[in-house]
């Protein structure tokens, strides 16, 4: 702008002959051109430069600047904090003053520090940047590059540098502790585990009293009770222990993410998925999960600590994509799994007809059907995006749909935003 | 509710209400809150915002002005508010002195309607609205202040002229060379006020976002020293160059007289050299020095070589 003012004053005091005019217009041009010179803009009009010579366009100044990153963790869940340092160092021998940005995703927030530092680094001298981002959503993300200017006292020009250094973590979806969330399974698999199936057989939990079988082995008889009897021998019955196969279902498509971008659906239903699975395989439990949005993304059925880290991560990347049907994540994955095994589908339940045949089917096929569904319309009316009106019909139809659903046999929640998990769980389950 | 809802759109709910039939799956809560409505605008909200730019700032390619909030002044900027204060007394006191009203826009005007006095309020209005616009501006962190400061102490200067240099007041010396220093000085203040005011707003924001901890600064004395230095040495060196310039009806003849000295002499009394042309030859000579230097790549070699120290 001064540039363009200077040539202006500078050609219409030549038209009007006005020396004043023609005087500013020559100091303010002097002016520009040493601050230029300064800030060692003289390739600007060199002509016939190379490709290989572009780098000259960073600024000579910016060559001798080097950095190094390193950042407390890699993997973080929602609400953590990761601490950066940054060392820069200048190994040339002139001071310069610098602005350094480096760059961090935008949903993140600068807890302590500041990431866009103004400084000037002796000669020969190395600096070094704290800070802290806390992480409030789920996901892969990338700090970096480091961004470094170097411009004139009078901020006329300047010269920039992308340093590429980049540093990716991993954002888990945060857990919540969910003591039990009486999802028993009714199928035992072959070997003994931590799990409750509220069935009579070979366990540790008493379960019921019954009169002797012959072939009943003499330590189950309970004497106090056969004593009560009359001489009539009971035995004690124990709850078979078993290892149950867990599947989440997480509704990942489009409709997921509708709301403000840390309160939707699909935020929720990561958050639960990811509690039932940590909680599920604290119990030994075997934890599959079902990602579905534009395409159906599955985790095989397994048990242990690297098992949810594999859910965490795939959780982690989910995104709002697509709109694939129920049924058509139904009809691929029942085939694959044990009759009788709980499937916890966490939907909003919205923007999909095949709903209600989907869980028709798994009901048909003795699945203990679950479905925890994160209300969008509380998300949206609370964000001021739904009117009165219309909230109160789609209220209605959800609650006629969920109604339905529990007509089917399945254990359905409205799970609205305020509620915890725990107490949503609980709601499903009746108790 | 349901009669509002009938008809309206795809999402017919009617039948929900009479318990005939159960829906099978959810609505389309998307489509149902563009019909549920009384009216059918689209919500508010759903558009997204459009900054549309006006003419001014499509010419100038974003705001001209930002409005910005600043916390209360620190050390620096309140120095550098008394700073472009003084610059801007001298500055105005300057216009005052080597602008004359004559050959002016105004002048002309008020000549053809006969009041030649208007002409002369109207000019000092102008220096007057660059004082107290520039003051308000420094002292407030105004913009659109600054700015309106800015343009009223340009326009003042724009003047049909003569060759000759002419000033507003009458008992200005008569000498070529303290006409030209006094002109230059006008000049270095007039960029300096600008230079320091917009000092003011870069510094400000700057002061504001150390305190709201948005930028953290490492030795910030020692950044605004060297601010300080450069508001010393620039225009120095602008003068020295604008000074080569205006002077070169001088240093032209000199130059010749090593060779021809009857040449110089009739350089030397030429009318164009010592007009505003002289005045534009002399820029074409000092910038083409420049011009060249830029060329092949000096300031860069420079830097190239003080870097290659290390």
């Amino acid at each position: 702008m001064f540039a363009s003012l200077s040539i202006a004053m500078y050609l219409l005091g030549l038209v009007l002959r006005n020396q004043q005019l023609v005087t500013v217009a020559v100091v303010l041009l002097s002016f520009l051109t040493w601050a230029a010179m300064r800030t060692a803009h003289g390739d600007v009009s060199s002509t016939g430069r190379r490709i290989e010579d572009s780098k000259i366009d960073e600024g000579i100044q910016l060559q001798n600047i080097a950095a190094l990153r390193k950042i407390s963790a890699a993997r973080v869940f929602e609400d953590g904090e990761i601490d950066v340092t940054l060392r820069l160092q200048n190994r040339s021998n002139i001071s310069k003053v610098l602005e350094l940005r480096d760059r961090v995703p935008e949903v993140m927030r600068i807890k302590k520090g500041a990431n866009y530092v103004l400084m000037e680094i002796g000669p020969q001298r190395e600096t070094e940047i704290s800070y802290t981002i806390e992480a409030p959503l789920r996901g892969f993300y990338t700090i970096g590059p480091v961004c470094i200017r170097v411009q004139d006292e009078f901020g006329l020009f300047h010269n920039e540098r992308e340093i590429q250094l980049y540093d990716d973590f991993l954002v888990f979806p945060k857990m919540e502790d969910i003591k039990d969330a009486m999802i028993k399974s009714r199928v035992p698999k072959i070997f003994t585990g931590a799990v409750n199936i509220r069935n009579p057989g070979e366990g540790s939990n008493f379960y019921n009293l019954r009169e002797y079988l012959p072939g009943d082995p003499m330590r189950k008889i309970n004497w106090k009770a056969t004593a009560r009897q009359d001489g009539k021998m009971m035995v004690n019955e124990f709850e078979r222990d078993a290892v149950s196969d867990v599947i989440l279902i997480v509704d990942s498509r489009e409709v997921s993410e509708t709301g403000p971008v840390s309160r939707n659906s699909l935020v929720y239903s990561t958050r639960a998925a990811a509690s039932l699975a940590q909680y599920f395989l604290s119990r030994r439990d075997s934890v599959g999960l079902v990602v579905y949005g534009d395409e159906i993304v599955s985790v095989d059925r397994d048990t242990g600590k690297k098992q949810l880290y594999i859910l965490l991560t795939k959780l982690a990347g989910a995104m709002a994509k697509g709109n694939t049907p129920l049924k058509i994540v139904t009809n691929r994955i029942m085939p694959h799994i044990h009759r009788g095994s709980p499937i916890i589908i966490l939907s909003p339940l919205e923007d999909d007809p095949t709903i209600v045949d989907a869980v028709r089917d798994l009901r048909a096929r003795s699945f203990e059907v679950t479905i925890l569904s994160p209300s969008s319309l509380e998300f949206e009316f609370d964000a001021r995006r739904l009117d009165r009106t219309g909230y109160e019909v789609l209220k209605t139809e959800r609650d006629i749909l969920m109604t339905e659903l529990r007509g089917l046999g399945a254990y359905v929640m409205d799970w609205e935003p305020d509620m915890l998990l725990y107490t949503a769980l609980a709601g499903a389950r009746g108790f | 509710m349901a009669e509002e809802v009938e008809g309206k759109g795809p999402v017919d709910t009617s039948n929900l209400y009479e318990g005939k039939v159960v829906r099978s799956s959810a609505p389309s809560r998307r489509k149902a809150a563009g019909t549920l409505k009384k009216s059918t605008d689209i919500p508010e909200d759903a558009v997204p915002e459009v900054l549309v730019p006006s003419w001014v700032e499509t010419i100038f390619g974003g705001p001209v002005v930002a409005k910005r909030d600043f916390l209360a002044p620190d050390r620096m900027v309140v120095s550098l508010q008394v700073w472009s204060s003084a610059a801007l007394l001298i500055l105005c006191f300057l216009t005052f002195m080597l602008t004359p009203v004559s050959g002016t826009a105004w002048f002309a005007v008020s000549n053809i309607v006969g009041m030649d006095v208007l002409g002369m309020v109207f000019h000092l209005g102008l220096i007057l609205i660059g004082l107290v616009g520039g003051f308000y501006g420094i002292f407030q962190r105004d913009q659109r202040a600054m700015l309106a400061s800015y343009i009223a102490l340009i326009v003042v200067t724009i003047r049909f002229a003569g060759s000759k240099v002419e000033f507003g007041l009458s008992f200005l010396p008569e000498g070529e060379v303290v006409q030209k220093i006094l002109l230059i000085l006008y000049a270095i203040f007039l960029v300096m006020y600008i230079e320091i005011s917009s000092g003011i707003i870069r510094f400000s924001i700057l002061d504001t976002s150390i305190r709201t901890g948005e930028v953290y600064v490492m030795n910030v004395n020692k950044i605004s020293g060297r601010y300080s230095r450069a508001l010393g040495i620039t225009p120095t060196i602008a003068g020295f160059v604008a000074m080569l310039t205006l002077f070169i009806n001088l240093i032209v003849p000199a130059f010749v007289g090593i060779f021809d000295q009857v040449a110089a002499n009739r350089l030397k009394e030429s009318v164009e050299l010592t007009s505003v042309y002289g005045v534009a030859l002399g820029t074409i000579l000092v910038f083409m020095i420049i011009a060249s230097m830029f060329a092949i790549n000096l300031p860069l070699k420079i830097q190239q070589y003080l870097e290659r120290q290390s």
